[in-house]
């Protein structure tokens, strides 16, 4: 009994003392233009790709889309009438591409693309990260040297290589992508969560909770995680940028499924045979991807700002 | 830990570097064999005109075919009769590899007429100097921005090159290598021909370039060294320009990263006491920062040239793919379109081995530097 009534004591002082954080935070925020314009990137790009197929169409990248013309009155030479290479002006605001569709339809259409793979592969990294790091961190001994051995086997390959490697085996479809670029991807998560609990681990507080009796698992996702959440954080708002220009790259490397694909580093591979003749289909897709990553790169780089508790007061 | 002698670190290092070799052979190993049907992994060891019965018994006498396969027919249509253990094909692959046989080259043009170590090594040292001259440029241009930026901290330099630095880590390097080509090419031809020179620099008896000039002989591959070495300074210019811009395009994202790290280091050596005490001392602030911050602040910015190294050489295959230079990063990817697993193979050997030696040298360098570090 007695217990309970200390926390009730205790709770209300903790919310303040929380809520100041929060409200120094949110100082520090308004304070710091770099994570603002960063916010406003990160927010807006996910918007847009949110938004994306209500703004157009989403099967608009198809051929078969495409206002057919048919030729000597056979179904096999109907060509789409096109208006291929049209110059960024009024109807266009960025110009058509080889096959006659809107540059900026198609990059509206290829962000949605891009954020979700980029998502997919951060999330599931930080995942398998979360797992192996904390195992090997807290188990130790001959697992957190096995562990540690099979990420030094990772890091010993260029990522850019291995997904080279992976892809040649594996054949080009966009899950096959994923999991490529997933896999030179996870051991990054494992050392940096693995090393944040090791330093969390020694903390008086958890040896307190150990005295207090609680169990290993416990104590690991209740009160060691939540501590050593932001660096995560801060590293996969980094990495949402990182990944896009990883799978990017593999696309102009031609491991693009489909050509056509409203991809953003497909849009800028397919502009490359053009570079010389109508640069606009490389230029706008290729800035597009500088703007994103740019976005939650500052977003990162201002978390890290925000929340770095040597800057703080 | 029991504190381990330097060169026994070094030692226990290199050992891993042999599991480290083992353990990725094994893994693109067992996916390309796996993963692919049973004529890949033959390929590179047929020559032109073989016939079936020869094929067979070659593929038989590396190990990729049981015994008791009927004929080459039944071994390319995956007759369970002719599939020979995994790990046995791995044992006499590595046999091969040993005695220094990677078969023949797959590469388009090449098919079956030239080695694969032979068109690996021939290949190397441009990427080599690529590689090089990117770290120069990094290293040269990083530690000057990074210092100015913690030194004038929140002022007009500081954003700018943190800005740039930005950027420049956002960009991507196929993009920026054609912005790069439009920029010089479209509007601002330098000399006439602009900067473009990638494939020119192939041949050691420069054929194809607009006014030929001449003969190098070879000491280390890198034409530009060599070109230099040999006395031939036109052949050098050309060589030279052929770099450049590949050279920009590959440092930019470890130029930023760089800046970045010197630029926090720097500033967290300038927060110590030690400052303080020098400053108080009435010392002068150009040796203030020189002398006393920069040396602890390059402490951080020497563990990550290890992280560089990696960056330069996964940047090589894009910066080679767009000046179409030929390096083994360009070779690559031609190599993954036409499945050339040993190729492939070699590739991740050799560059994991530098990653690793490299990065045993920082370690080695760092514990020189700091004499706190005990292993």
């Amino acid at each position: 009994m007695s217990n309970l009534t200390e926390t009730e004591e205790v709770q209300p002082q903790a919310l303040t003392g929380r809520r100041a954080e929060l409200r120094h935070a949110i100082v520090l925020y308004k304070q710091n233009p770099v994570v603002v314009a960063g916010s406003v990137i990160a927010a807006g790009s996910i918007i847009l790709a949110l938004l994306s197929s209500f703004l157009v169409n989403p099967d608009l990248w198809r051929m078969e889309q495409l206002n057919q013309r048919l030729c000597w009155n056979n179904a096999a030479f109907s060509w789409p009438v096109v208006n291929i290479f049209d110059c960024p002006g009024t109807t266009y605001p960025l110009g058509t591409d080889a096959y006659g569709r809107d540059l900026l339809r198609m990059m509206i259409l290829a962000l949605p693309l891009d954020m979700e793979i980029s998502l997919t592969i951060v999330i599931s990294a930080a995942l398998i990260g979360i797992v192996l790091g904390s195992l090997a961190a807290y188990a130790g001994g001959k697992i957190d040297e096995a562990i540690l051995r099979v990420t030094d086997v990772f890091f010993a390959i260029p990522g850019l290589v291995l997904a080279i490697v992976l892809m040649t085996v594996l054949g080009r479809t966009l899950e096959n992508l994923t999991i490529a670029v997933l896999i030179t991807w996870w051991p990054i998560y494992v050392r940096l969560i693995r090393s944040q609990v090791l330093s969390e681990k020694e903390r008086p507080y958890v040896e307190a909770l150990r005295s207090t009796g609680a169990s290993s698992l416990r104590i690991l996702f209740l009160h060691i995680m939540p501590n050593t959440v932001y660096p995560v954080i801060v590293q996969m708002t980094l990495d949402i940028g990182n990944v896009i220009l990883t799978f990017s790259a593999l696309m102009f490397l031609g491991f693009s499924p489909n050509p056509l694909l409203p991809e953003l580093g497909n849009l800028v591979t397919d502009g490359i045979n053009y570079v010389f003749t109508a640069p606009w289909l490389i230029v706008f897709p290729g800035l597009t991807i500088v703007i994103v990553v740019l976005g939650f790169n500052l977003l990162g780089d201002g978390i890290r700002d925000v929340l770095d508790p040597r800057l703080r007061r | 830990m029991a504190h381990l002698k330097l060169y026994e670190y070094a030692l226990r290092r290199l050992f891993l570097l042999i599991f480290v070799l083992f353990a990725i052979s094994l893994i693109v190993f067992y996916l390309a064999r796996g993963a692919l049907p049973p004529e890949y992994s033959l390929a590179p060891y047929i020559t032109p005109r073989m016939t079936d019965p020869q094929k067979l018994q070659l593929a038989q006498s590396l190990g990729v075919a049981s015994a008791s396969c009927p004929s080459y027919q039944a071994f390319s249509s995956h007759d369970p009769q002719c599939s020979a253990p995994l790990w046995g094909q791995y044992v006499d692959w590595l046999r091969l590899v040993a005695q220094g046989n990677w078969g023949y080259s797959e590469l388009p043009g090449l098919a079956g007429t030239a080695k694969t170590w032979d068109v690996f090594s021939g290949r190397f040292p441009f990427t080599a100097q690529l590689a090089i001259g990117a770290s120069i440029v990094t290293f040269a241009i990083a530690f000057p921005m990074g210092i100015i930026s913690a030194t004038r901290n929140n002022k007009l330099p500081d954003h700018a090159s943190r800005i740039a630095s930005l950027v420049g880590y956002s960009l991507p390097i196929y993009w920026f290598g054609y912005m790069l080509q439009i920029l010089f090419v479209l509007y601002l031809a330098i000399g006439g021909r602009g900067l473009l020179q990638g494939s020119g620099s192939l041949a050691t008896q420069c054929a194809i370039c607009f006014n030929s000039p001449g003969t190098i002989s070879t000491f280390t591959g890198m034409t530009v060294l060599d070109s230099l070495l040999s006395g031939n300074f036109p052949y050098f210019w050309d060589s030279f320009l052929a770099t450049v811009l590949p050279i920009i395009a590959l440092s930019l994202a470890t130029l930023s990263s760089l800046t970045r790290i010197v630029r926090s280091s720097m500033m967290e050596a300038l927060r110590q006491d030690y400052i303080l005490l020098a400053r108080s001392k009435g010392l002068r602030e150009r040796i203030v920062v020189y002398r006393h911050a920069l040396r602890n602040a390059m402490l951080p910015a020497i563990t990550v040239s290890g992280f560089i190294f990696a960056t330069l050489l996964g940047g090589v295959v894009l910066t080679e793919t767009v000046f179409a230079y030929p390096g083994i990063g360009q070779a690559i990817v031609f190599a993954s379109l036409v499945v050339d697993i040993n190729f492939l193979e070699l590739y991740v050997l050799v560059t994991a081995a530098i990653l690793v030696i490299t990065n045993l040298c920082v370690d080695m360098i760092y514990a020189v530097l700091d004499p706190r570090i005990r292993y």
